[in-house]
């Protein structure tokens, strides 16, 4: 992981962490660098030596921090209550507010912009108390007096980004609706990128995704080094007579880091573009795979359609022929 | 939404095999060990629902504990083995075993039915618990069927549950099949699925009404197959492609040159 070089991108070579959808402990003791609430870089700290993937391994078992047990419970119950089982966590124990909100990834909420009328993405990076910013009017909804917003600089990235995703969303998504939200950092910038689609190709089955990519990236000579850490919530539903109820939803986290050659800040549209289609793409690969490739294979591990004597009437006959040849 | 009520609600959807993980987590948020109490009424709804299966002392077979075989107080009975014990619902554990003789006046039914159920259990269940019991007022007959399979070190569980009341006077056969599969590794993805059955028989004879049970769950299991073929094809696949309708991915340094609807092939103004 980590160093492939100056200005060296070679996606394939990327590995994919190992990472349960744990968030990384909230450095309490750690000022944060950051203005304004709710409008901070969340998962990564401004000082790179606190946070390394190794965070996101399980902790070896101890006395276990409540914050860990809150979400090692949330990785065990039904994903598909993450946003009421949150809330019932928080009511039992107040004071894990702050690193659950943080650390949780819940499916992504719509507001509308008044100034452009367009649809925007909100989450815990856009949000200023109960208001949270649109990418596309830099204004907050609704309306709040001294909302952060990114400097300016950083704010042509954003409309940038906004602009590039936008097109990624109708290559890929062929709908839904995108957001790209970047704050100021002391040695770079971050930011997270959102998506969000839902469908009924009928009336007795629905899906939905939602994307949230969230990143860093810190400047160097002519490269920029940046981390990105991506959760694919995934729920997909049908509902039938013949078939009853069926729901298959969940979430899946995956991180990864990159050195990427810089030469202005579209450099950095363009390193993050790649970086998520690129991580996109696997994670669509895994979740097809888990979703049904595993699950399906796990219903069959618990019953078999063949009767199991005809099946292991087969394997035996299979084993002699085999031993028959082998003499 | 009150403490109980909310810790209670942990404990219904725990997924196959991870209760003593659940009530871990809940302990350690509350920062207490006494919770056993306060949750009893959710242990013992959640094992009678997810048939909870159990060793009694010296035997080597797990037998599953439900509302159709409880005796009250805590206590289940096992008709193969004709002995009853007590369940305790937080930590699992059979204790006080005690001979059971089980009075019904469907007996040779229960008796050809809990043949024909283990047979069918034994061709397509590799692990599976299962029992006939009678229903309170003795009138019909529940066929249960438990299958976990666990695997924490690969991070996947699963259960299937099969559960129907066959009233002989009637010659119907009510339940459900239920599928619940939990795999969290880097994640936390979840299948569950309810099957509601309404079947008849003519003959009342067990073969025959193991014969129809067969039937319908091996037609839902070839269904649920089914299912997760159409799923990936229709719902999966439009809500995002693998890649653009070019085949190619995006040259992100022309991206301002792309414009919608008129580069992208196809695409909508």
């Amino acid at each position: 992981m980590g160093d492939q070089g100056s200005g060296s991108y070679s996606p394939d070579s990327w590995d994919l962490c190992s990472t349960p959808p744990a968030a990384p402990e909230s450095p309490t003791d750690e000022p944060l660098t950051f203005e304004g609430p709710g409008l901070g870089p969340k998962r990564y700290s401004s000082n790179p030596t606190i946070i390394t993937p190794d965070i996101y391994r399980p902790k070896p078992q101890r006395m276990a921090d409540p914050i860990d047990s809150a979400l090692d419970l949330l990785r065990r119950l039904n994903p598909k209550d993450v946003k009421r089982n949150v809330d019932h966590i928080i009511q039992l124990n107040p004071a894990l507010e702050e690193d659950l909100l943080e650390s949780v990834d819940i499916p992504l909420t719509v507001k509308r912009c008044s100034k452009t009328k367009r649809d925007f993405l909100c989450c815990d990076y856009n949000r200023d108390g109960d208001s949270w910013r649109s990418p596309w009017s830099n204004e907050f909804e609704p309306a709040i007096e001294e909302g952060v917003t990114p400097s300016d600089r950083v704010r042509k990235m954003e409309v940038k980004a906004n602009e590039a995703f936008d097109v990624y969303r109708e290559l890929y998504f062929e709908g839904g609706i995108s957001s790209v939200y970047l704050w100021d950092m002391d040695d770079g910038f971050a930011g997270c990128v959102l998506l969000k689609k839902a469908v009924n190709p009928s009336p007795k089955s629905s899906g939905s995704w939602d994307s949230i990519h969230v990143f860093d990236a810190q400047d160097r000579a002519r490269t920029s080094h940046y981390k990105l850490t991506s959760t694919v919530i995934l729920s997909l539903g049908t509902d039938s007579e013949a078939l009853g109820g069926l729901d298959l939803s969940g979430n899946m986290v995956r991180q990864v880091e990159a050195d990427m050659a810089v030469e202005d800040d579209t450099s950095h549209v363009a390193n993050i573009g790649k970086m998520v289609e690129d991580m996109e793409l696997k994670m669509r690969n895994l979740l097809q795979e888990v979703y049904f490739g595993k699950a399906k294979d796990v219903v069959g591990d618990l019953r078999s359609i063949p009767p199991l004597s005809q099946t292991n009437r087969d394997r035996a006959t299979q084993r002699e022929m085999i031993n028959s040849m082998g003499r | 939404m009150s403490r109980t009520a909310a810790l209670s609600s942990f404990i219904d959807s725990a997924p196959p095999g991870e209760l003593a993980d659940v009530t871990k987590a809940i302990k350690s948020i509350l920062g207490t060990e006494s919770v056993q109490n306060e949750l009893s009424p959710a242990f013992q709804k959640y094992n009678e629902e997810q048939f909870t299966t159990t060793k009694l002392p010296g035997g080597s077979t797990e037998v599953l504990v439900s509302e159709y075989n409880s005796l009250g107080d805590g206590r289940y009975y096992d008709a193969e083995t004709q002995s009853s014990f007590a369940f305790d619902h937080a930590m699992g554990k059979a204790s006080a075993v005690q001979s059971h003789v089980l009075e019904s006046q469907q007996e040779d039914l229960l008796k050809s039915l809990a043949k024909s159920l283990s047979t069918h259990a034994s061709e397509h269940y590799p692990k599976s618990s299962h029992g006939v019991y009678p229903t309170a007022d003795d009138t019909a007959l529940a066929i249960l069927t438990v299958a976990n399979k666990y695997s924490p070190t690969n991070y996947w569980n699963g259960r299937w549950r099969s559960s129907y009341v066959y009233t002989p006077s009637s010659g119907t056969i009510t339940g459900s099949i239920k599928v619940d599969v939990h795999y969290y590794e880097d994640g936390n993805v979840r299948l569950l699925t309810e099957k509601k059955v309404a079947l008849s028989v003519g003959s009342g004879s067990g073969a025959e009404v193991m014969r129809k049970i067969s039937t319908e769950e091996k037609k839902y299991q070839e269904d649920l197959n089914r299912a997760f073929g159409s799923l990936s094809e229709g719902a999966f696949k439009s809500l995002r492609r693998q890649l653009p309708i070019t085949r190619q991915k995006i040259e992100w340094e022309k991206i301002s040159g792309y414009r919608l609807g008129q580069d992208i092939g196809g695409g909508r103004r």
